[in-house]
């Protein structure tokens, strides 16, 4: 009984490493990620949710900014977009294992964003913002008072980058919402996050009324991520030039009320 | 107040179909890691040296690295590595990946529960079994089997009950689960941003859950508790 049980399970392992190491003859389809994108027929958008760029909508479809703006891309490439949530903190990683073909979700261009993935040109404006408590607001309307603060960021973003900069004390946690969550706990003083993003978690309505934005720390931009040597990093920007002739990116923009913010 | 009268049915029916996704993981890894684990122990066990050694090494490998790194693993290793994304980017294919890491994870800890049990039988049984001329699979279905499971069912609903709240690290790869569903609140989710009670209170389908497992394995215990009448 158990001998047999012993040389079934032997087979099994055996089997199951043949099939481990099949992969490893195999070379990637395509160098073009163009062409690779068309054979499989999708394109496949990593996203978090994110109003106002990504979000959905009642019936649980993608829309926003950055998703109308993706769906146009994909169909320029005559191929169907496929939107899918992923851990912000591993796009790289999703990038490179393929199960997705690009980033496209208000991603600030910072010098580890483009040292990690090819990047489109800029497309949208942004800034990193002072989140405090609305009591004590008046008092941090300026950087330099914003120093004696203790900040929460999230790790990786641009808002941490922003606070090394700007010299400030602050500890790392999860995400920008994490960050907003130790601001109203009392355990920090005060948080960094996207402006854009600020206007739609914070304020009238929210868990966070009582939250506010100050010091606008920078200027910076958001751009789309590619792969690194993809091909259609420079498609992109090809496609961003023609829809700005035709004024479909203005239209887009004005329906999710970021038009001011759009890069002419 | 009526705010959150309002919000209260759209944050249920997200947290409810996260729910599902954790309840399906919950489901396939049980399935899937109670009989692999009744194999493994086998293999542990096995008079074979080269296949003993090599499934206690395995065994050692799964429980002594951390879940997260395991699931990390099997999801992106086959694309970043071999240049095949097995699992593809969609919600089904994480779901699979995450799977195959819990099956293969709690199989082993599963392998060990059982292993315990087959060894608690004294060996006075199979010799009993042998002189009545029983074959050794007629001895261990028919006479330990019934004993290992009533052996197994106290440190099973342990590890089970863990399995439940283990569910959630399924998220690092983005599977959509229920702390993942009460977490997107806090940014922004289904129209709803800035609320933080939502992920607190995922909590309260965990307890619910686990509630009624922890009856259904008290009631488990009474039946098979047959020597005391």
């Amino acid at each position: 009984m158990k001998k047999r049980i012993a040389l079934a399970l032997a087979v099994v392992l055996l089997v199951a490493s043949m099939f481990a190491f099949a992969g490893c003859g195999k070379k990637p389809a395509a160098n073009s990620d163009i062409e690779y994108v068309k054979e499989k027929g999708t394109l496949v958008v990593g996203i978090t949710d994110f109003a106002p760029m990504d979000y959905q909508d009642k019936d649980g479809n993608w829309i926003g900014f950055d998703a109308d703006m993706a769906a146009a891309f994909a169909s320029s490439l005559g191929v169907e977009v496929q939107f899918t949530e992923i851990d912000w903190d591993n796009k790289v990683l999703e990038l490179n294992n393929k199960s997705i073909d690009c980033v496209w979700n208000g991603m600030t261009l910072t010098d580890e964003v483009t040292a990690a993935m090819d990047c489109s040109k800029a497309y949208c404006r942004n800034a990193q913002s002072v989140v405090v408590n609305a009591k004590v607001a008046d008092k941090y309307t300026t950087e330099e008072a914003c120093k004696e603060l203790n900040f929460a960021v999230e790790k990786g973003s641009a808002g941490k980058e922003q606070a090394e900069a700007s010299g400030f004390k602050f500890t790392e946690v999860d995400t920008q919402a994490k960050a907003l969550l130790e601001v109203k706990s009392g355990n920090c003083d005060a948080a960094i996050i996207d402006k854009l993003m600020a206007g739609a978690m914070i304020g009238e309505g929210t868990d966070y009324a009582d939250l506010v934005t100050t010091v606008d720390l920078n200027a910076e931009e958001y751009g789309v991520g590619f792969r690194k040597g993809s091909d259609l990093a420079k498609e992109i920007n090809t496609f961003f030039d023609s829809v700005k002739t035709t004024g479909v990116d203005v239209e887009i923009a004005t329906t999710y009320g970021v038009q001011a913010a759009l890069i002419k | 107040m009526s705010q959150f009268v309002e919000q209260l049915p759209v944050v249920l029916s997200a947290l409810n179909e996260g729910f599902v996704q954790t309840l399906k993981l919950f489901i396939v890894t049980l399935l899937g890691a109670l009989p692999l684990g009744l194999i493994i122990s086998f293999g542990s066990m096995s008079k074979f040296k080269p296949l003993s050694s090599f499934v206690k090494t395995f065994v050692w490998i799964v429980r002594g690295s951390p879940l997260m790194i395991q699931l990390l693993i099997i999801f992106y290793m086959p694309g970043i590595v071999f240049h095949n994304p097995v699992f593809g980017g969609g919600e089904e294919g994480r779901f699979a990946a995450a799977c195959v890491a819990f099956v293969i994870n709690y199989s082993c800890y599963f392998s060990e529960i059982f292993r315990g049990g087959i060894k608690s039988i004294p060996y006075g049984q199979q010799e009993a079994g042998e002189v009545l001329g029983l074959t050794k699979s007629q001895i261990f279905f028919r006479i330990k089997l019934l004993q290992v499971i009533k052996h197994v069912v106290p440190p099973m609903s342990n590890e089970i009950i863990t399995l439940v709240k283990d569910t959630s690290l399924a998220r690092i790869i983005a599977m959509q689960e229920i702390i993942w569903a009460g977490e997107a609140f806090l940014k922004g989710s289904h129209g709803i941003a800035g609320q933080v009670w939502p992920l607190f209170f995922t909590a309260v389908y965990y307890l619910a859950f686990n509630g009624i497992l922890t009856i259904a394995f008290g009631k488990l215990e009474k039946k098979l508790n047959y020597y005391r009448g």
